[in-house]
């Protein structure tokens, strides 16, 4: 454990560690392109410069091992006047497009500018031109005149995904990312070189021009992609969810995350979610409140005893299921609680990276709670069951990921042959329609809506926070059990609330107005 | 005077082939060397002073010492990717004697204990790469390379790779690199290659003459060499002549020797009527002399750095008073940015500016605040990268703006060259 | 605004303050009337004011020589705004030398404050508070001008082109 000094403070730094590690660890802020603590050193930006007592030139942090006594020193003259000359020779052939590049705002030539450049520009000769909107394969766009050659995506290619699709052509200030010839920039983990590009070269084609980073909160939560949990930070204003981006943890995911995972945001989504719950009557369907659904239902699920089934997906939080179960088995008396696995054949199936063959995020967890209140019913009873009718009341908890439920149809099929479904549902899915007479979906709350925790394929449990709300109607799998079984509950109204209903009726109600919603009420998102 | 210590029979064509080496003594160094302890060969180089002729001058004998002293397989490489602007040297040494660079390697590979040397040979001297694979097989079949040398027991084996033409690759990472099959580019150090270099192996990286300087060290002893130069800048060095000057060509000489005999004895003077402006000294990376400093200039690692420029591969370029000096650094910045590999921002992006700077003045656009922005962001280039490319590129543009600054505010206001009365339009049409 | 409260018995008097005004009143009617063309006020809508070519009314989106909207979509204007009455639906331009372009570009003119921050914001000179200020329409949906009528209203002519030329940006090497 070398001991040395940073800008006049002794700390003592783990074996081995570069200087810029140790001032990352200090909360130092050090200017720096190319390290990224995920990759291995490049050493190209020459950004992260310091003054190490003894030497004569200025040093790079990244690639400098402390050694015992070292005095490092970034507050100096000369690292500055390095530093600031680094960002102008970065900007010089910079197309400062900034307008139309979505990473304005949160752009590292932006921020580093701001922090430590400031100068007067004097370049005065033609700028190099480059490439623009190429078409780096089905997810990532690359502008190289806004490249800085940090050579990230590059590394990330090379050591993360190992799939080698990217390097640089050409020599000098006419070198330029690109694909290897007939190659596409296309694997499971292609978008974290869109994270890691510090600027706006490389942009995400799903989020491509739908949003100024700064329209956008953040709000972090776990993925329900797989049972991997990776930490996400979402980004969401009140026209929806737009990305998602991984956060570093070192126990789940590293800096990264996979594809699959960044579509997930997508269900969430206003359009893809059920608003109100629907009562299948002989004359059809017809719309009511889900809390008044919920309480509609719990005459026919308290009546229910041993002819009442709970259906479980491994998509909820551990809390709920505690909840429903508890209610389920002592309230209800049932104890025909059943666990809906998808594709048990390729749960084990792993990449070596992040993806899992499991794709319910909380598979382990309901088999905790399964095992705390013994329950051990298996599918095959539960279809035995339906089949001589001695099931009448169905509760299905639905997946909110749809993605990886393939046989929807089969299921509604299977559930039918009860007299009874009730179907808690997040996100739409014809299938439903199909559901018999006497069938009730309600609209369950997505994961970014509710607190709870999910415990991962390690048995890692994860707490993770309430981002916001979309559908304020909808239920959480907790709120939905106290209701079905007749209790009394009061749901806290919600401040932050995406529907029109809540909008004071003195407001013109035109198209435009409603599409004008965003820009209006955007201070008070 | 010249001293012939290498160069003695370049004269003679049967030189290059075997027979002929062997006649004039050759390769009985390499019987003789192979009877003694590699650590002696190490010990012998190091007492001879003899420094890194390729342009850095680092001292051959501790370089070789930098290697671990496990039994890890190791390389020995032989840099003959002679880029440098001015330099021809390696070009005449591989031509003339390949024998010599031969032998010269197999006592280098066994004092360093490698089992496999490569010549990275420059792309465009591909008649050199035909000539040294004649010479490496007829050492195979006389038995001075491979299993087994002359009943010894020592293994040596040599190959010849031929480089794409990229100056870069002149620097001992990027060479590794390149051999290594990658894209020519410096790396990171540390590690250093006598640690982790070509295949992750410890390397060493030797220049032509290093590796040919070898033979006669170990032949005449350490002390015999030593007689040449100075003390610290020990032996003898090719330099190779260049410009406005009557006889060019290399010329083998003591180090410490002066460059105005240089440049009147051996080089025959300047051509009647021109007066010498300056005198770039080792390459076109080195920082240039005027007139007045070349007159008292010797030709030596001290006197150079005292100077404030460097002996580098020992090109010596002379520029007459006819030559103008806005037009040479163009050619030089154009030479830099085209040949930047494009890792570092700072050598990346500052060469081409620096070339776009010295061209707006070319072409009339230059303003006088030009002047000064070629030495900052020249300054700001300087130590800022992997490899000494952009100080390379840096050196020449702050000597030549500092040491020749009327002529650069000349071509500012007038818009034409303060030599020529043209301006570059006018001179290129 | 403030309110000036003056103490002492002259506050009581109230009249004096009334007979005053009546006198300025009468002061300006009786001068109008003999002096008729020095009158301030004007007969509108038959006569109209000529307000100086600074003045800012209505907006405009400029054009390119083409008759492309010079908009890049980069939002400026609707973050800068302080009514918050722009609202831009970006999209991807098939021509990638443009790149991005607004599909939809909509100012609400009833809650705009006509503050020119738009104008001043815009690093493309896409947007310019015209000389146009008379805005009439029959309900709250009249008053929300689409491109339509941002940059290609009859009373334009085929639209304003900017001063900013893209080829001599690039010539430049902007």
């Amino acid at each position: 454990m070398p001991k040395c000094t940073i800008n006049g403070k002794e700390i003592e730094v783990k074996d081995g560690s570069t200087v810029i590690e140790a001032m990352h660890d200090q909360g130092i802020h050090v200017a720096h392109y190319c390290w990224h603590p995920g990759l291995s050193v490049a050493g190209v930006c020459r950004l992260c410069m310091v003054d190490i007592e003894g030497m004569p030139r200025v040093q790079i942090a990244c690639n400098t091992t402390v050694t015992e006594g070292m005095k490092i020193n970034n507050t100096s003259q000369k690292v500055k006047d390095a530093v600031k000359w680094g960002l102008d020779f970065h900007l010089i052939n910079h197309p400062l497009d900034c307008p139309i590049c979505d990473q304005a705002g949160e752009c590292g030539l932006q921020d580093q500018y701001m922090e430590f450049g400031k100068y007067d520009p004097e370049m005065a000769e033609k700028k190099v031109k480059k490439h623009k909107v190429m078409d780096l394969g089905p997810t990532v766009v690359l502008d190289s005149e806004r490249c800085i050659l940090c050579s990230r995506c590059v590394r990330f290619t090379k050591e993360v995904s190992q799939s080698n699709e990217l390097g640089i052509f050409n020599r000098g200030d006419h070198s330029e990312i690109s694909t290897f010839d007939g190659q596409k920039l296309d694997n499971n983990y292609s978008l974290n070189t869109v994270d890691i590009c510090p600027v706006g070269a490389l942009t995400s084609k799903d989020f491509r021009f739908r949003q100024r980073a700064w329209y956008l909160k953040e709000g972090n939560s776990i993925c329900n992609g797989c049972s991997t949990g990776c930490n996400i930070k979402t980004y969401f204003n009140k026209e929806g969810f737009f990305r998602v981006k991984p956060v570093y943890n070192k126990e789940v995911n590293g800096h990264w995350m996979c594809d699959d995972g960044r579509d997930l945001y997508k269900f969430v989504n206003r359009d893809h979610r059920y608003l109100k719950a629907s009562h299948r009557q002989e004359s059809g369907w017809s719309q009511i409140l889900p809390g008044a659904a919920a309480k509609e239902v719990s005459t026919h699920v308290k009546a229910g005893g041993e002819e009442l089934a709970l259906v479980l997906t491994g998509q909820y939080t551990t809390e709920e299921y505690e909840k429903i179960i508890g209610i389920f088995t002592k309230d209800l008396k049932t104890k025909n609680i059943f666990h809906w696995v998808n594709n048990k054949e390729s749960f084990e199936a792993f990449d070596n990276l992040l993806i899992r063959g499991d794709k319910n995020p909380n598979t382990k967890g309901l088999l905790q709670v399964f095992e705390k209140n013994q329950i051990s019913k298996t599918w095959a009873d539960l279809e035995t069951s339906l089949k001589a009718g001695a099931i009448k009341t169905v509760v299905v908890a639905g997946p909110e990921n749809l993605k990886f439920y393939k046989d929807l149809d089969a299921k509604v099929q299977l559930f039918s042959q009860a007299k009874k479904v009730i179907w808690l549902q997040t996100a739409k899915h014809p299938a439903l329609e199909k559901l018999p007479i006497n069938s009730w979906i309600i609209p369950m709350k997505s994961f970014v809506e509710k607190e709870g925790s999910f415990v991962n394929y390690k048995g890692l449990s994860q707490k993770m926070n309430k981002v916001t709300t979309i559908v304020s109607e909808a239920l959480t799998l907790a709120e939905a059990a106290e209701l079905m079984a007749g209790h009394q509950i009061s749901i806290k109204p919600d401040t932050h609330i995406l529907t029109d209903a809540d909008r004071p009726l003195d407001q013109v109600m035109s198209e435009h107005r409603k599409k004008n919603e965003f820009v209006f009420k955007r201070g008070t998102v | 005077m010249e001293i012939k210590l290498l160069s003695e029979h370049y004269s003679n064509p049967k030189f290059c082939e075997l027979a002929g080496y062997e006649a004039f003594g050759g390769y009985k160094v390499l019987k003789t060397a192979l009877t003694m302890q590699p650590q002696q060969i190490i010990d012998e180089v190091k007492a001879s002073g003899l420094r890194g002729r390729g342009g850095a001058g680092f001292p051959t004998g501790v370089k070789w010492g930098f290697l671990p002293k496990n039994g890890e397989p190791r390389y020995l490489l032989c840099n003959a990717d002679e880029g440098e602007p001015g330099t021809c040297k390696d070009r005449v040494m591989m031509e003339k004697a390949p024998h010599q660079l031969i032998e010269g390697m197999i006592i280098s590979g066994f004092a360093v204990g490698s089992k496999k040397g490569y010549i990275y040979v420059r792309g465009e001297y591909f008649h050199v790469i035909a000539i040294l694979e004649q010479a490496i097989l007829e050492a195979y079949k006389a038995g001075f390379l491979g299993k087994n040398i002359l009943g010894t027991g020592v293994d040596f084996d040599l190959d010849v790779y031929s480089g794409a033409g990229a100056y870069i690759c002149g620097e001992e990472t990027a060479l590794i690199s390149s051999l290594e099959g990658k894209k020519g580019q410096p790396k990171l150090k540390p590690p250093f290659p006598a640690v982790q270099g070509y295949l992750r192996k410890p390397t060493i990286v030797n220049n032509v003459e290093t590796l040919a300087a070898v033979v006669p060290i170990l032949r005449d002893g350490a002390a015999a060499y030593k007689k040449y130069g100075t003390e610290k800048s020990a032996g003898t060095k090719f330099f190779s002549l260049s410009g406005n000057i009557v006889k060019p060509g290399n010329y083998e000489v003591p180090l410490a020797y002066p460059l105005k005999d240089m440049i009147y004895k051996l080089g025959g003077g300047l051509r009647p009527g021109r007066k010498l402006k300056a005198v770039i000294p080792g390459g076109s990376s080195a920082p240039v002399l005027t007139a007045a400093e070349a007159e008292v200039a010797t030709l030596d690692y001290e006197c150079m750095a005292g100077m404030g420029t460097m002996l580098g591969s020992g090109a010596i370029i002379v520029i007459d008073d006819s030559q103008c000096m806005v037009d040479m650094l163009a050619v030089l910045t154009h030479f830099y940015s085209h040949e930047s590999c494009g890792q570092c921002t700072p050598c990346r992006e500052g060469t081409g500016w620096l070339n776009k700077i010295v061209h707006s003045i070319l072409e009339g656009r230059g303003r006088l605040q030009d002047i000064d922005l070629l030495v900052k962001v020249a300054d700001n280039m300087k130590g800022r990268t992997i490899c000494a490319l952009s100080d390379a590129a840096a050196l020449p543009v702050l000597s030549f703006v500092t040491k020749f600054r009327d002529e650069f505010e000349f071509y500012v206001r007038e818009g034409r060259s303060k030599v020529k009365g043209a301006s570059h339009a006018q001179m290129h049409h | 605004m403030s309110v000036v409260q003056r103490d002492g018995e002259t506050r009581k008097w109230y009249l004096l303050g009334v007979l005053g005004g009546l006198w300025i009143t009468g002061h300006h009617l009786i001068k109008n009337l003999f002096n008729r063309k020095q009158m301030i006020t004007l007969n509108y809508p038959e006569e109209k004011y000529e307000y100086s070519p600074r003045f800012k009314g209505n907006h405009v989106l400029t054009v390119k020589k083409d008759g492309s909207l010079r908009c890049t979509a980069c939002m400026l204007c609707a973050t800068n705004c302080p009514a918050e009455c722009i609202r831009i639906v970006a999209s991807e331009h098939e021509d990638p030398s443009v790149e991005k372009f607004p599909i939809s570009y909509e100012i609400d003119m009833l809650r705009c404050v006509f503050c020119g921050f738009c104008e001043e914001a815009c690093p493309v000179d896409a947007i310019r508070l015209g000389p146009e200020w008379q805005v009439p329409g029959l309900c709250g949906d009249n008053f929300i001008y689409g491109i339509d009528r941002l940059a290609y209203r009859p009373q334009l002519k085929g639209g304003i082109q900017s001063f900013v030329d893209d080829e001599e940006r690039h010539k430049a090497g902007i």
